[in-house]
């Protein structure tokens, strides 16, 4: 299953599409194709081993999720660029460094292509239970 | 650090000629705020709108807001804070290592270009999104960029503004301090406030599972936050109070729907430079006010005996 584990910084960022999709309802399929789509630089795309269109798992400290990726040639290379939603939260930290506030932008994750049969979106968050 | 030296955003549409977007992406996030208070208008002291003005963004990849900036300045993730130090630095004529600046993607010219250009605008506003506050560094870069706002009035006016989220916001923060003193993380289970970040935080209270029920008005955290705070969220008796059915909706014990304020609803909105803006509703909402609800469930409450602890000696004793 595994062709190349990459290893990149996943940005969580806000889109004025996702924004009007909020308003219609979270549950449309617009909705979730926008929070299940990440972008990332044609480069990092073919170091991955994957293609615009298809699918891959990303892995950070806490969790894992499979998104749809699609080339993004203005994302700096290196850089994973996704909208926030339900898939991020299960990449997202939990401690908040005694600020308040998670660290929702700039996590360490790696990348891998799946089989395209994997549905977008779904997750698999990691021992949640023995953590805390 | 030296406070929040900011304005209304009025003030920003009529004088400011040099506005520094830092970590936002106003394009997509807040889309009228360019056209409506920062960039195009004509103000009093800039007749000639957006040329009169010169933009600055500041960011770590080319997002659709760069296009209406007039200078784009690209760093590497996670080097604001040291970015923001240097500008401090810089503006004080002190000396800076080129090879330190470089490792934040940048080069000293480029910031002493931003510095020179900063020192000659007749009114500076700088607006600061959660590219800066939410990454690593968090706070301590908003406090940077603060205390350059601040310390740039030693040469000029300069403002600072945090580029706020979604709908009111601030009024929650502003009402927060002017009630107890304190914008956020607020214990109140002792009779008087307590504040402390990171202990009564909603999402550390959340995650470490300290609390037993959560009542949550006007947020989706089924949505966007941490997993183990949206598990703990299901495993407690969770209420919503939201117009529509959300995340946070499906794993909680109750969801009472309420009429959308500024729609079918009044209230106070408060704008992100902090001023109150009263909301007059368009249309009428079979469903109950936010405000009506609360009210209620209070009322409900109230009815009930006082919750009194009792020590087991003094129970034992009356048994």
């Amino acid at each position: 299953m595994t062709r190349e584990t990459k290893r990149l910084l996943m940005n969580a960022v806000r889109t004025t599409k996702q924004g009007q999709q909020i308003n219609v309802g979270k549950d449309g399929a617009e909705y979730r194709e926008i929070v299940e789509t990440l972008g990332m630089h044609p480069e990092d795309l073919k170091a991955v081993g994957a293609v615009s269109g298809g699918r891959v798992r990303v892995r950070s400290e806490y969790g894992e999720v499979t998104f749809k990726c699609v080339e993004a040639k203005k994302a700096p290379q290196g850089m994973i660029v996704v909208p926030y939603g339900p898939p991020t939260c299960h990449l997202m930290g939990r401690y908040t460094d005694g600020t308040g506030m998670p660290t929702s932008k700039g996590w360490e994750v790696e990348v891998e292509p799946v089989a395209s049969e994997t549905p977008a979106g779904e997750a698999a968050a990691i021992d949640t239970a023995a953590r805390r | 650090m030296g406070g929040k030296v900011s304005c209304t955003l009025g003030e920003v549409t009529n004088r400011a000629d040099f506005i520094i977007f830092w970590g936002g992406n106003p394009a997509e996030c807040h889309p009228r705020h360019f056209t409506k208070y920062s960039l195009t208008p004509k103000g009093r002291f800039v007749p000639d709108g957006r040329k009169g003005r010169t933009a600055v963004l500041v960011d770590i990849r080319e997002t659709p807001s760069a296009k209406a900036a007039d200078i784009f300045l690209q760093l590497r993730p996670s080097k604001d804070f040291e970015v923001l130090t240097t500008l401090r630095a810089l503006i004080k004529d002190q000396r800076v290592d080129p090879a330190a600046v470089a490792e934040t993607g940048l080069t000293l010219e480029q910031l002493q270009d931003l510095v020179d250009r900063m020192k000659k605008a007749r009114f500076g506003a700088m607006f600061f999104g959660m590219g800066l506050s939410m990454t690593r560094g968090k706070h301590m870069n908003s406090g940077a960029l603060l205390n350059l706002a601040a310390e740039m009035n030693a040469f000029t006016k300069f403002v600072c503004m945090p580029m706020r989220g979604h709908g009111n916001v601030t009024g929650a923060d502003v009402v927060l301090r002017y009630t107890t003193g304190y914008p956020f993380g607020v214990n109140l289970s002792r009779g008087y406030p307590r504040y402390n970040p990171g202990e009564f935080s909603t999402v550390d209270l959340l995650v470490r599972g300290d609390n037993d029920a959560a009542f949550i008005l006007g947020a989706d955290p089924g949505a966007t936050m941490p997993q183990p705070a949206i598990e703990h969220l299901a495993s407690i008796p969770t209420i919503v109070l939201d117009p529509k059915v959300t995340h946070t909706s499906r794993l909680s014990r109750v969801h009472i729907t309420t009429a959308v304020t500024g729609v079918s609803a009044p209230g106070t909105a408060y704008r992100m430079d902090e001023i109150p803006l009263p909301l007059a509703p368009a249309l009428r909402s079979p469903y109950p006010t936010d405000e009506e609800v609360v009210r209620r469930i209070r009322r409900a409450v109230a009815r009930r005996p006082a919750w009194q602890p009792v020590d087991e000696n003094v129970r034992s004793a009356i048994a």
